[in-house]
């Protein structure tokens, strides 16, 4: 068993909200897990603890073996991340944003090899060479998927994707998990999207006031099933 | 190393691309410029005005050669015939002008006593004075450090108001490599605009190099450096840009406009100076009570200071010249104390400056820089020490044919004394400044590391 991403008994405490309580997880290289749960429910405090943006109230995350708290840099190199709003350099194009990002995770790409990765992303390739300012919602998202593909990293943490992406692309993104995910990649995913999540997912969890309440394998689970069992979590 | 030049590389990316930054960057440059032309400009135009005098002095001799076409009385000639003590611009004045606008760059002399010429100086426009001196020194020490708030306010914020901090912070670099990065972009740009300039300042201005380049460098480097370092210290604070960018104009405004002015007022209650015009009016009041009293009394006086005149001729008559001049200085004697006080009071108040300009950097520099031009307010009052002994010279030079009544010939001419001097830097106060500056960079620079350290950078 390869674990790339690990949580134990992982806590995080706001002023007076508990927002994750004692999470234990573990997802293998090459799995996706699709983390189910409403706004306020934890998944955010999840990924962002992944990211060593906050720290643990209590217990520690892993990524490929090294706790994120003590290794906060270090642990970024095996990780990429796209958010729920991908937000850019305005006044640079599509092309320098995602060498920028690249350049930073120590990949030097030339001029094509961008072209290809921001193309398969999904941005039209006449895009790539204007600023970012003039990009759509669902444009910025593509260069942000680019952005994190180009990084051939070990964990991919993704915080509602597809959020402003169209239909089409929605399921081309799915397409691309998957691939990533044969190849591989372990792939964390917080989704309000029960269909794509059954889609995708190789198991899904649902989360509930900061705590995982249910982790379901999505092979051979219906979609309307499983949105059968996140409603009755949700209204316990 | 290598994220550091990547990081650097996409904030010239970024700036080339920010049509504010560039314009603001090329606001800064032409002030530049404009204060190099400004202050090389005043002062060509001071060098011209003092080549002028000495045309002045010669065409003066030769109507007194006119007047007088044969043998003349000294006495006329010390009356009627003026010269000048000349204050030559340092070569570095261009860069500093200091108070060189404020205070006469030479002086009108005459036989007559000291006191009264060395205050009697040319009009000069209030308004001018007020509005002060737009030289590279002023651009430096005033200007760029808005340009500095300008390019450095929001260096940590406007990645969390634009939203691409946590992508940023997703890739294997931490907060501190990126506002790092940041500050280095901007330093090495406002140090080569600063630099450039100075350099270019320098060429235009024809100075005379010597180991002021090197301090005046150091001085600029530091100065800049002290601003990004305060604006480092907000940006650590992880305000939102509105925030910094007040907070940042306060602290302009009180360093540069508020203790300034609350210094000036402090100093000038601590250290209170008699007014110049007090002086002059208590000389006048002895060298015109000179007239009424007896000639013995007044020539008593003086052959007690200058026994080797005692010897000569009586006087006779209503007037005698010797009797003119010897009250005349009898009147600058009188004074000797208030005006010893005068000058000493004004060094005093020097020294105050120098000793609270700790409280603003400004200030500091602002002096740091004049003293390095000599054109500050010591290098002047060495200026007034130096036309005081001018003054003597001449006195020395006419008294003989005064006092032995000596026919002044045509000849005679050629042997009087002729003034000239330039301020020179003051070492002691340009390296307890750049001392003082040092200090400042350090503290700054230390509290906002702290204050980085402290305060965790939050992606939002």
């Amino acid at each position: 068993m390869n674990i790339v991403l690990e949580a134990r008994e992982l806590r995080k405490q706001y002023q007076d909200k508990l927002a994750l309580k004692g999470l234990n997880l573990q997802i293998q290289a090459g799995e996706i897990f699709c983390l189910l749960g409403q706004n306020g429910a934890g998944k955010s405090t999840t990924i962002n603890l992944f990211l060593g943006f906050i720290t643990p109230t209590s217990g520690a995350a892993y990524i490929n073996g090294l706790e994120v708290a003590s290794n906060v840099t270090r642990v970024k190199e095996y990780l990429a991340y796209i958010p729920e709003n991908v937000m850019l350099y305005p006044n640079l194009t599509g092309l320098e944003n995602l060498s920028l990002f690249s350049s930073l995770a120590g990949f030097k790409y030339a001029e094509e090899e961008l072209m290809h990765y921001l193309v398969q992303a999904g941005l039209p390739a006449e895009a790539a060479g204007r600023r970012v300012g003039g990009y759509s919602k669902g444009m910025r998202q593509k260069v942000g998927i680019a952005i994190a593909v180009a990084k051939h990293a070990k964990v991919l943490l993704l915080d509602e994707p597809t959020s402003g992406l169209d239909p089409k692309a929605s399921n081309e993104f799915s397409e691309l998990l998957l691939k990533l995910s044969d190849a591989g990649t372990a792939i964390f995913m917080a989704t309000h999207d029960i269909f794509r999540s059954k889609a995708v997912g190789t198991r899904v969890g649902i989360m509930r006031e900061g705590e995982l309440v249910d982790v379901l394998p999505a092979a051979g689970l219906e979609a309307s099933e499983l949105e059968k069992l996140y409603l009755n979590h949700m209204h316990v | 190393m290598n994220k550091l030049r990547i990081l650097i590389k996409f904030e010239w990316l970024n700036f080339r691309a920010d049509k504010g930054l560039l314009i603001l960057t090329a606001l800064a440059l032409l002030a530049g410029l404009y204060g190099i032309y400004y202050g090389t400009t005043e002062i060509e135009r001071q060098r011209e005005n003092i080549a002028a005098l000495e045309v002045l002095t010669e065409q003066n001799v030769e109507e007194m050669k006119m007047k007088y076409p044969g043998d003349a009385d000294a006495g006329d000639l010390g009356y009627y015939h003026s010269t000048f003590a000349v204050n030559h611009p340092d070569s570095w004045a261009g860069l500093s002008m200091g108070q060189r606008d404020l205070n006469p760059y030479y002086l009108k002399l005459r036989l007559l006593n000291l006191q009264s010429q060395l205050y009697d100086t040319e009009n000069i426009n209030p308004l001018k004075v007020l509005s002060g001196n737009f030289d590279l020194a002023f651009v430096l020490v005033y200007l760029f450090p808005l340009l500095i708030i300008g390019l450095c306010f929001n260096i940590l914020s406007v990645e969390k108001e634009q939203g691409t901090l946590p992508l940023l912070l997703s890739q294997p670099i931490g907060p501190a490599l990126i506002v790092g990065a940041k500050l280095v972009f901007r330093i090495i740009l406002v140090l080569g605009m600063a630099l450039f300039l100075s350099v270019l300042a320098m060429w235009w201005g024809r100075v005379v190099p010597d180991v002021r380049v090197v301090l005046w460098f150091g001085v600029v480097v530091l100065n800049c450096l002290f601003w990004f370092g305060v604006a480092f210290l907000v940006a650590a604070l992880q305000k939102n840009s509105a925030f910094n960018a007040v907070t940042l104009l306060g602290v302009w405004l009180l360093l540069t406009i508020v203790i300034p002015a609350l210094l000036n007022v402090y100093v000038s209650v601590k250290q209170p100076v008699p007014q110049a015009l007090a002086l002059t009016i208590q000389q006048r009041e002895v060298v015109h009570g000179g007239w009424d009293k007896p000639k013995g009394e007044t020539m008593e006086k003086f052959f007690a200071l200058y026994p080797q005149w005692r010897d000569t001729a009586e006087i006779e008559g209503g007037f005698a010249w010797r009797w003119y001049y010897a009250f005349q200085h009898l009147g600058d004697v009188a004074v000797a104390d208030l005006a010893k006080s005068y000058e000493e009071g004004l060094y005093a108040r020097q020294q105050l400056v120098n000793s609270l300009n700790v409280l603003s950097v400004p200030v500091n520099v602002q002096g740091v820089l004049n003293a390095m031009a000599g054109s500050d307010l010591p290098a002047h009052l060495d200026f007034l020490k130096s036309a005081s002994r001018y003054h003597d010279s001449l006195r020395e030079f006419y008294y003989p044919f005064l006092y032995r009544q000596v026919p002044f010939t045509h000849a005679d001419y050629a042997g009087e004394p002729r003034h000239s001097f330039t301020g020179s830097p003051d070492f002691t106060t340009i390296y307890s400044g750049l001392a003082k500056l040092l200090v400042s960079v350090l503290l700054v620079f230390t509290a906002a590391l702290l204050l980085f350290k402290i305060r965790t950078v939050t992606v939002k």
